[in-house]
């Protein structure tokens, strides 16, 4: 699963370094449009819904993190 | 009548010198404090640099951005706004057209600056916001000023791949102000949230409406618009009464759910620009906020900012389109053919606007300022420049005017204006990259580049976030063997588009 959500990561932002940015809500990396586009993109690729609650940083600040949300969103 | 934007911030110290101008999350500025960091900005500046030049102000969004434009107004000059987030590249080309010899710039993006093609003076503004002010230079620099001296110069794509820098004159500036402040009623009670860029077009009314009305700007963080219930929370703290926001701004708490979360209790007027509005997401903002003040407005940067509005007074469906609707107080638009006749009711024609909010023109470049702002030709009589828009448009039997498009390859994209020969001319400069051509998928909001050649997409978008600001950098790329051409030679944009998903 960490593969296909680097591949969509990626494709989004070639030039960010998904596998060790920590920040990237935080420090700015990933703007607002990045996050509709990629809400949209995970959201179909997982079969999940991110809901507004779930849009803060903590949930979006690394790869890991959001794959923590994917398979958090994939249990309910 | 008021001479310059001096004037108003003038008067409104005097009347409302302790109450909040302007703030962000760490700091605020009353009307008198603001006023007082002006003086000392611009009295710095007119020591130094002589009346009536630019001054590139790269500074970020923080409350002392504008302090900075309206110290440099102060000093008898006029700004061009850089954004430092964007790449050197971009602002290289800013820094060619504009070619001034001074900057002002707050410490955090002296690096950046001091890494430019620049060969001028740079000043960091922490250093001069307590400089011992001169009333006497202070007051003949003010006298320098008169309605039509250029207040600031923005940038907008241009299609031969050089941004365009728009001059807009203090007359023009307070006209489009005054007219904008009576149909949204702002007034000394609002606070309005701040979204666009400070160095955009869009910014005009969040800076000016405290200066001009008495109103309080308040600076929301850039990141909470990735974080749609902080959005809303920060307008609630803040007790914000009015955005004026582009419409990529008004989709995202709609598109991200916001409104199951919570609603913004304060609002009462929502004002949006720049694109079209797709009503799925108006819709939920009028089922949320029923007794809000909604204006969709219409307008491009050379006529400043907007120049026709439409009060939003029925409950929008998913496919609904609004009508751009009427000029504001001193605007006046005109259709006209391609062969430069008039356009009878129900027909399209393209929309030209006159009045004294036009722009001065494009900086330093007369060429395309003659080709754009030309005689009224429906007027032999006297002079009369209009504004050729390239936007097509028809009024119907009410006056009601509707837009219709463009009538060449600009496009809006994320709230911003752009030229797709523009993005062509950047993607040809990258080594492995033959031919392109880029196409945007409206209902999706992608941005496409199509190409021939050995680059990979990696390549490609790394070399455009190197140079190009962020909301330029296509979205997919689709490399192909050869593009499409029709008989005649051209690129066959209808076969390109059958690839959007």
């Amino acid at each position: 699963m960490m593969d296909e959500l680097m591949e969509i990561l990626e494709e989004l932002r070639p030039d960010v370094d998904f596998a060790n940015e920590t920040k990237l809500i935080t420090d700015g990396i990933l703007d607002s449009f990045d996050i509709v586009a990629l809400v949209g993109e995970l959201n179909d690729a997982f079969d999940i819904e991110i809901k507004p609650n779930n849009l803060v940083p903590d949930n979006f600040n690394s790869a890991k993190a959001m794959l923590a949300l994917i398979e958090e969103l994939q249990d309910e | 009548m008021e001479t310059s934007v001096l004037c108003r911030l003038n008067s409104a110290v005097e009347k409302y010198g302790d109450k909040i101008a302007y703030k962000d999350p760490e700091n605020s500025l009353t009307f008198s404090q603001f006023n007082d960091l002006t003086r000392s900005i611009g009295t710095y500046l007119a020591r130094l640099v002589p009346a009536g030049a630019p001054v590139v102000v790269m500074s970020g969004r923080h409350i002392f951005t504008p302090a900075c434009f309206l110290g440099v107004v102060r000093a008898g000059c006029f700004y061009a706004p850089m954004d430092g987030d964007m790449p050197v590249t971009r602002l290289n080309q800013i820094l060619g057209v504009i070619k001034a010899d001074y900057m002002l710039v707050d410490k955090a993006h002296l690096d950046i600056a001091q890494g430019l093609e620049f060969r001028g003076t740079i000043f960091v503004m922490e250093d001069i916001i307590d400089y011992p002010v001169s009333d006497e230079l202070l007051e003949q620099r003010e006298k320098t000023l008169i309605c039509t001296s250029p207040l600031y110069v923005i940038f907008t794509s241009g299609s031969t791949g050089v941004p365009k820098g728009v001059i807009t004159s203090h007359q023009s500036l307070m006209t489009y102000i005054d007219s904008v402040s009576k149909v949204l009623d702002i007034n000394d009670t609002d606070v309005l949230g701040n979204q666009s860029p400070l160095d955009y077009i869009a910014a005009i009314r969040d800076i000016y409406f405290p200066i001009s009305r008495g109103a309080s700007t308040f600076v929301i963080p850039k990141n909470e618009f990735a974080v749609p219930t902080a959005l809303f929370e920060t307008l609630n703290r803040e007790k914000i009464t009015a955005l004026c926001w582009s419409v990529a701004g008004v989709e995202l708490p709609a598109k991200l759910g916001a409104f199951d979360v919570l609603k913004p209790e304060y609002l009462k007027k929502l004002c949006f620009s720049g694109s079209v509005m797709p009503c799925k997401y108006l819709k939920i903002w009028q089922e949320n906020l029923p007794d809000v003040l909604y204006v969709n407005q219409y307008g491009p940067t050379e006529a400043t900012a907007s120049c026709t509005y439409y009060v939003v007074k029925e409950k929008v469906d998913d496919d609904t389109v609004l009508p751009i609707g009427t000029p504001y107080d001193n605007y006046r638009v005109t259709l006209l053919t391609e062969d430069n006749k008039p356009v009878a009711t129900g027909e399209t024609g393209e929309i030209c606007v006159s009045g004294p909010i036009l722009a001065l023109g494009y900086y330093g470049n007369a060429g395309y300022t003659e080709k754009a702002f030309i005689q009224n030709p429906l007027n032999p009589n006297y002079r009369e420049l209009i504004y050729r828009t390239g936007d097509l448009g028809s009024f119907d039997e009410n006056g009601i005017l509707h837009f219709h498009g463009r009538m060449d390859r600009q496009i809006k994209h994320l709230g911003h204006r752009i030229e797709l020969g523009e993005i062509e001319e950047a993607a040809r400069k990258i080594d492995g990259v033959v031919d392109c051509c880029s196409l945007y998928n409206k209902p999706k909001e992608h941005l496409y580049l199509f190409y021939t050649g050995d680059a990979t997409s990696k390549d490609i978008v790394l070399s455009f976030r190197k140079n190009m600001p962020a909301f330029m950098v296509p979205r997919k790329l689709v490399n192909l063997d050869k593009l499409p051409t029709l008989p005649n030679g051209k690129i066959d944009m209808q076969t390109l588009k059958t690839y959007f998903k």
